[in-house]
């Protein structure tokens, strides 16, 4: 599993994104902040559906940027708000979608533990268009994570969703990440999700790391009075 | 509604009027069938081209966001709006021999006017702005999100277009192939001047009714409207089909 490297500089309508990153393979980092802060920014040029103006990213061997590596060669899962589950296909073909051939073939007992972990069989077969939202996000969770990712990208992805099945899924997203040992980094508005979900948080306003380190660290000094408020219980 | 459908439809009534004991092939100048055959096999091959070409085109128009695409739009829709007659002695004038493409081609022996060349290209012309409309169009009616997250699973930018972009805009191609198909074959007033031999059905009815009137046209017109409409209308309900059975 490689290490993350990550200087994003990114022009925005208010400020200037400028944010670094280092994650070794296996850690869990928060990206924390308001809502406009950039913290999506910063997911969003990671997984390449924008590209920085300046800096660099390199996932292990792997140049991100730059030049902005195509999508298609990026190993990179990445979990929005929406689920963009493909409409014409099954839930099956859904989750597969990734897999190649050979892929395929030697995924069977993993794409079985997907499929009973987030009780996707009964609705293997429907059509995607079909299943509600819950089961929908559960899709696109397996489908992200059918690949195997090195690293995994979740930005607010729990949203809509009611606290039980959070849980649910964060529980999973937990026991599979010890298991294959990816990379994460999650943004959510609330913190209480964050914090189940990494030790480690970085405290993003209007583009800048504010602060990072364990949620305790945050909690007790925060460095701003927006990122205090922000932490407050 | 019915009475806007019934006036929409009323020119049809034209197939009934009173002229007279159709006269069909070998009764009049020129030859029905060998119309026929020449409108089928180059509006075909023009159609291709249209698919071809046109189908890459729409892609990039539908999802480049840079401001030259106004100028390519603009290129585009010039070709759409060109009336036919203007287009054809314009196409005579820039390939003839006089010109250096017309004069080159003519040099490896294809002749640019009153030839199958000059007739498919002609079509192509005429037609292909047509269908990267409609495919612009149907290919805009899919999320760029769904696409990009087919690309995060790995996918490269052909596959993308033929698991995710191409089903899910299979309405809209086929009513862009249809209106390119339905353009291509009716040709007449480009065609008139481009490539007059070999003759599709549009001249060869122009041809008919200039030198045996009524009576000979109805015959080839018939036909014309036969071979015009249920191609389409196929294509319309297959995409729809194949539509509702991806979505079932």
């Amino acid at each position: 599993m490689p290490t993350l490297e990550a200087h994003i500089v990114k022009a925005r309508r208010r400020f200037r994104l400028d944010v670094e990153l280092r994650l070794e393979q296996g850690q869990r980092l928060a990206l924390f902040g308001a809502s406009g802060a950039g913290k999506s920014t910063v997911l969003s040029c990671l997984a390449g559906i924008e590209g920085p103006d300046a800096g660099r990213i390199r996932l292990g061997d792997t140049i991100l940027y730059p030049p902005n590596l195509p999508l298609h060669r990026r190993p990179i899962a990445y979990l929005t708000q929406n689920d963009w589950l493909f409409p014409h296909l099954s839930v099956g073909a859904n989750v597969t979608f990734g897999l190649r051939g050979h892929e395929t073939n030697g995924a069977g007992p993993w794409l079985e533990e997907l499929k009973e972990r987030l009780a996707l069989g009964p609705l293997w077969n429907e059509r995607a268009r079909e299943v509600s939202g819950g089961q929908a996000r559960k899709v696109a969770l397996a489908r992200m994570l059918a690949r195997r990712p090195p690293l995994v990208l979740l930005d607010e992805p729990f949203t809509a969703l009611d606290h039980p099945a959070i849980h649910d899924l964060v529980d999973a997203i937990l026991k599979w990440q010890a298991e294959l040992g990816f990379t994460l980094i999650a943004v959510d508005h609330r913190n209480q999700i964050l914090e189940r979900l990494c030790p480690r948080a970085a405290a993003i306003e209007d583009g800048r790391i504010v602060q990072e380190g364990p949620w305790a660290e945050l909690e007790d000094a925060p460095a701003t009075p927006t990122l205090a408020a922000l932490l407050a219980p | 509604m019915l009475a806007f459908t019934l006036a929409l439809l009323y020119p049809l009534v034209g197939l009934g009027a009173p002229v007279g004991h159709w006269r069909w092939d070998g009764s009049i100048p020129g030859s029905t069938m060998s119309a026929v055959d020449v409108s089928l096999v180059l509006t075909g091959i023009a159609l291709v081209l249209d698919v071809i070409v046109g189908t890459p085109v729409a892609w990039y128009l539908s999802r480049a966001s840079g401001r030259d695409t106004i100028l390519w739009e603009a290129a585009v829709l010039i070709s759409v709006l060109m009336p036919p007659l203007a287009l054809g002695i314009l196409l005579s004038l820039a390939f003839g021999p006089s010109m250096e493409p017309g004069a080159w081609l003519l040099r490896l022996g294809l002749p640019t006017s009153n030839s199958p060349i000059a007739f498919v290209a002609t079509q192509f012309y005429v037609s292909v702005g047509y269908y990267i409309v409609a495919a612009r169009a149907a290919i805009a009616g899919v999320p760029i999100d769904l696409e990009r997250t087919a690309a995060l699973l790995g996918l490269r930018p052909w596959q993308v277009f033929r698991r995710i972009t191409f089903p899910l805009a299979r309405l809209g191609f086929a009513a862009a192939v249809s209106l390119a198909w339905v353009r291509a074959l009716g040709e007449f007033g480009a065609i008139v001047v481009t490539s007059y031999y070999p003759s599709g059905m549009p001249v060869q009815i122009w041809i008919n009714l200039q030198d045996a009137g009524m009576s000979a046209v109805m015959p080839l017109l018939l036909i014309f409207l036969l071979i015009a409409l249920p191609l389409p209308w196929a294509i319309h309900l297959l995409a729809q089909r194949r539509g509702s059975d991806a979505h079932a």
